[in-house]
């Protein structure tokens, strides 16, 4: 771990969240984020010093609203969350306990509040114990060796059967559909809060369909639903596994590589991210805050990826621009294993002259 | 998508300019397109922030909603934006034409169009229909009684734009992508401001660099969701002002700031479409555009209830089938429309030109179940295309479209096929009737189908004269009082 | 008011919809007119002392509660006009008064303790006057809490005679969380929210009780009288 605290010289890290490890799952292949997020990198001050437009912020009018549902399906010892876990779930009457974590005996910390969670959960999944929400939990999970704390909205406990992950969204379900990105977003994070559950109560403890709490079309009022995230969970249980062998990674990197914010000049910062390669695709748009940088570099490369996964399969082989184009162009020499590719693309070009002309 | 279209997306990247994708129109574009630039308050799934709608690009409408918390002034935007929208939508409504067929049918002489800048607009729209047809216009939370009437609108109009080629409420990024294509992914096709970069980019930039201007933090995104940092640094402090001091001109000028520039976007692509030649599929497809609005204006005159909130089994299946005739008729009148669209599918081998070749036109055989001979000429085509379809196959030609043919054999470079119809009643192909030695032509598996044959309303939508449709939803008291949050 | 409400129950009981719909349309404007008279000018400034406010909210809501539910039901009940954030320093003032000089007012608003940690339970206020065990709360105390309260401003709304639409609406918002207390439309009906909650009240009191009664005992046990009143940090008071 040296090494990655080297890396990170004298700048505060920025620790992960469900978000950050959900999105570091969503591309496996790129080395960069995963050796700044594995250094805990600010990777939005990183920006900022390179002078990009920061866009990852929220809207304070989203975070408010979405404060507001959160409390209204908490109020008066979640009632409104037990009566959609009792119509969901089909909770009897008698399980009604609700437990705040967050209350640690005054203490604030992290490690106390997650020791507390760890105990409490332990004595309701042993049977000891009255609580069926509990509230504020503080999990654990161990990322490329760095202990990443996780603070998931609820998690619900039906005795006799196994722990539910809560995830409270002020997204709105209009006549039962919802805004698909959002849910899946939702999905995604959720996965990353039931495996650091499972890590701690074991696998059949956890229900892979987490409850999804959203206000009901235009409407305050708190409804619910379950989603299926198995398929998250092996995809972020992929990407764990291969972040464990992020060494691997840090051996290919110039041994004296630094990405020390506050030491480094902007170009200097520049040409050390640059040092460690990126898989660049469009999609990253929308997941990673380094993307405009990573998308600047693969078109002043002439990366085929950054046209878009289409495009990337459709020329399946070749990797720049340039090379498309010279392949394209008749009397041009292709190797052997671009022949037909060859033959095909400077058919296309044809068609397509002729078509405009 | 095709190899073509990643070949000219390769191509466009290296000459740092969109390249066309078409050669003509296919969209048909109003005299006077409605453009309509909403702005929705984020967090929120309906709640309006503001808008720039009209018809004409020097005087846009501004419409604002200075506390977007405020239930009744949301309900003010919704009866300000029906003010400019139903009398555009009812002056064009009103004009009917009756149509002599087998069962005569009304049709409206034009229709509205709504061009809004992105998907992401046409799903804002159909939210503000949900949110507001099923308002009740007297007692508790009365509302202006353009608000529902506007609600049932917008539901119509987004409704039909599931349908491929309507062009009653279009998307303006998907006109455009439809129409030209850009070096840059599909995702950044989606921000209006880059896609136009690349198509148009202003004296002196490349289609990169005036992309690139769009990512720029004071380019305002086209909607409907605004930038966190406007929220941030402009938006609250503009509604702050409005709550202390009941003055919205902080939030007008705020608002306009990041409307106006889209809007300015909107008419120059506007400008750039109309400057295409209008496909004969747009012509006809606008027609049937007409007859629904016809039909959905007599529905709404003749005392219809508000469409449902969910469709039953059997009309959402209903719908689905139709949906996917829509994009099957619609993908194929473009290519028969257009000799850059069917090249993308000669490109991937489901349609081959070339010239003929030979001719067999003596040729006669007796068709399976037929009992006497009938003539069947054969005709050989000789192509570069790498054909991938298969013998037996029935294929059609844009050259011909009314004429169907049969491939019976393929051989390195030449493809043999039947003519099956169209030759006249004689024992001979009438003349003309069968392409000749020496002409190019491109056969197809594509089949316009419907879209080629007389625009009929559809049979969910038989007007109630004849039956009518499907029983509607029937709003109840529960609906109308749908509390807002 | 009163009695349109009950006018609309038998109508609805007896199936006379329309008869129903049309007495809820005259309850509405009823409803509206109250609203329009009791709505008071915001500028006045307030009556009682918000420590009063909070007071006789809590008087009326018998067991401890969170700021937000209040200032709603001060607002809905007594007419009252409390902002959230006036009561965020409420604890620490009443603590500071008390070590300064304890008991010399009648009463504390004070906090509810944890049953594990005998801390104070985060975001709750109670009152001094309270027996302990009222104070503690135990995993089942939220619910038992929420089910006691509504069933008290039910049992108040029913004393009463003119009563603001809001506190219907609030009981209303309540019933839409208790089993079988209502359908959450149309105005709630106080002995419906009695019976349903007392039924699920049954159901958890005798455990809730226990509970409560065994930390109260361990609180007097090893606490002093501010940490009894104000709970304790120091968690070497965690029960094994």
């Amino acid at each position: 771990m040296n090494r990655l605290d080297a890396i990170r010289g004298g700048t505060p890290g920025q620790d992960h969240n469900a978000r950050s490890i959900a999105a570091l799952a969503a591309n496996p292949a790129c080395d960069r984020r995963a050796v700044l997020d594995a250094a805990a990198i600010d990777k939005p001050r990183l920006m900022r010093r390179l002078r990009f437009d920061d866009r990852w912020g929220q809207s304070p009018f989203a975070i408010q609203r979405n404060q507001q549902f959160t409390d209204l399906v908490k109020a008066n010892g979640a009632a409104h969350l037990l009566r959609l876990l009792r119509t969901l779930l089909d909770l009897p009457i008698e399980e009604a306990g609700y437990v705040n974590l967050e209350d640690a005996g005054g203490n604030e910390g992290q490690v106390a509040r997650h020791g507390h969670t760890r105990r409490v959960i332990r004595q309701t999944a042993e049977g000891r114990g009255r609580a069926t929400i509990l509230d504020r939990p503080l999990l654990r999970l161990d990322v490329a060796g760095a202990q990443v704390y996780l603070e998931p909205d609820v998690i619900a406990f039906q005795l006799g059967g196994v722990f539910h992950i809560v995830a409270i969204k002020s997204f709105a379900i209009v006549d039962d559909q919802a805004d698909t990105p959002k849910v899946s977003a939702a999905a995604r994070e959720a996965a990353v809060y039931v495996h650091a559950l499972r890590e701690l109560v074991g696998r059949d403890l956890v229900s892979h369909d987490v409850i999804l709490v959203c206000p009901r079309d235009f409407t305050n009022e708190p409804t619910a639903t379950t989603v299926d995230v198995r398929h998250q969970l092996v995809t972020l249980a992929r990407q764990l596994s291969r972040l464990t062998r992020i060494d691997t990674i840090l051996d290919r990197l110039p041994e004296n590589l630094s990405l020390d914010l506050d030491a480094l000049s902007p170009a200097q910062i520049e040409a050390a991210v640059a040092a460690v390669p990126a898989r660049y695709a469009p999609q990253c748009l929308s997941a990673c805050e380094l993307s405009h940088l990573c998308r600047r570099e693969a078109h002043d490369l002439g990366h085929l990826d950054a046209l878009g996964r289409v495009v990337r399969d459709d020329l399946g082989g070749i990797e720049s621009v340039r090379a498309a184009l010279r392949v394209a162009t008749p009397g041009e020499p292709v190797a052997d294993d671009q022949a037909e590719i060859a033959e095909r693309l400077r058919h296309v070009a044809r068609l397509y002259d002729e078509a405009v002309a | 998508m095709s190899l073509l279209h990643s070949y000219v997306k390769v191509k466009a990247r290296e000459r740092g300019r969109a390249l066309p994708r078409a050669t003509v129109r296919h969209v048909h574009l109003a005299e006077a397109p409605m453009v309509f630039v909403p702005l929705r308050l984020a967090g929120e799934a309906a709640a309006p922030l503001g808008a720039m709608v009209g018809t004409d690009p020097r005087r846009p409408t501004l419409l604002v909603v200075p506390q977007p918390r405020n239930r009744d002034l949301r309900f003010q935007f919704l009866a300000d934006l029906g003010a400019v929208l139903l009398p555009y939508i009812d002056r064009i409504s009103r004009q009917v034409e009756t149509v002599e067929a087998k069962t005569p049918f009304e049709r409206c002489l034009d229709a509205p169009q709504i061009v809004v800048p992105s998907p992401g607009g046409v799903e804002f729209a159909a939210k503000l229909g949900r949110s507001s047809r099923f308002r009740r216009t007297t007692g508790p939370y009365a509302v202006d009684p353009a608000v529902p009437m506007l609600g049932r609108w917008l539901t119509f109009l987004a409704e039909q734009s599931e349908f491929a080629g309507s062009s009653l409420m279009v998307a303006m990024t998907d006109l455009l992508t439809a129409h030209w294509v850009t070096g840059q992914s599909a995702v950044e096709d989606a921000d209006l401001a880059a896609l136009l970069g690349w198509i148009d980019p202003p004296e002196g930039l490349t289609g990169p660099e005036a992309a690139a201007l769009a990512d720029d933090p004071l380019t305002p995104p086209a909607g409907p969701d605004t930038h966190p940092e406007f929220d941030r640094q402009e938006l609250q402090k503009a509604i702050e002002h409005y709550d202390v001091t009941g003055s919205a001109t902080q939030v007008e000028e705020a608002l306009h700031g990041q409307l106006r520039p889209t809007w300015d976007r909107m008419w120059q692509a506007i400008g750039l479409l109309a400057a295409l030649k209008e496909s004969p599929g747009a012509t006809t497809r606008w027609e049937r555009d007409r007859v629904h609005v016809a039909l959905h204006r007599a529905w709404i005159d003749g005392g219809g209830l508000p469409q449902g909130k969910r469709d039953s089994a059997v009309a959402a299946a209903k719908r689905l089938a139709r949906l996917e005739a829509a994009q099957q008729s619609f993908e194929a009148t473009r290519a028969f429309d257009d000799p850059l669209v069917m090249a993308e599918y000669r490109a991937d081998g489901v349609a081959f030109a070339g010239e003929v070749v030979a001719v067999d036109l003596t040729r006669r055989i007796v068709p399976p179940g037929g009992k006497r001979e009938v003539p069947r000429p054969l005709v050989t085509i000789e192509t570069s295309d790498p054909v991938r379809l298969a013998k037996g196959k029935k294929v059609r030609s844009p050259s011909r479209p009314r004429q169907s043919a049969t491939i019976t054999s393929l051989a390195d470079r030449m493809v043999t096929v039947q003519i099956d119809d169209g030759m006249g009643r004689g024992s001979q192909p009438a003349e003309g009737s069968v392409p000749g030695v020496g002409t190019v032509i491109c056969y197809t598996e594509l089949d316009p189908g419907e879209s080629r044959r007389a625009p009929l309303p559809p049979r969910e939508e038989t007007p109630w004269t004849h039956g009518g449709p499907p029983p509607d939803y029937v709003p109840t008291d529960d609906d109308a009082a749908e509390p807002w949050s | 008011m009163g009695k349109l409400r009950k006018a609309i129950r038998q109508a609805t009981a007896a199936g006379r919809h329309a008869e129903a719909r049309a007495l809820r349309a005259r309850l509405r404007e009823a409803e509206r007119q109250w609203d329009a008279e009791v709505e008071q000018p915001a500028t006045q400034p307030p009556l009682v002392p918000v420590r009063e406010q909070v007071h006789r909210a809590l008087t009326l809501l018998g067991a401890p509660t969170a700021a937000r539910m209040i200032v709603a039901v001060d607002e809905s009940f007594f007419g009252g006009q409390m902002a959230n954030t006036q009561l965020t320093s409420l604890r620490r003032d009443e603590e500071k008064s008390y070590r300064s000089a304890p008991g010399a007012r009648p009463y504390y608003l004070c906090a509810a303790l944890t049953s594990e940690l005998l801390s104070p339970a985060r975001g709750l206020l109670a009152l001094s006057t309270w027996a302990l065990p009222q104070r503690i709360i135990g995993p089942l105390s939220p619910r038992t809490d929420f089910l006691t309260s509504a069933v008290r401003l039910a049992e108040h709304l029913m004393r009463l005679d003119d009563v603001s639409p809001g506190a219907f609406r609030l009981l209303g918002q309540l019933a839409q969380n208790i089993p079988g207390a209502g359908d959450g439309f149309g105005p709630a009906d106080p002995a419906k929210v009695i019976a349903a909650a007392g039924a699920e009240l049954a159901v958890h009191q005798e455990r809730d009780q226990m509970d409560r009664r065994e930390a109260a005992a361990r609180a007097t046990d090893r606490l002093g009288p501010v940490e009894r009143l104000f709970g304790s940090g120091i968690r070497t008071v965690r029960s094994a």
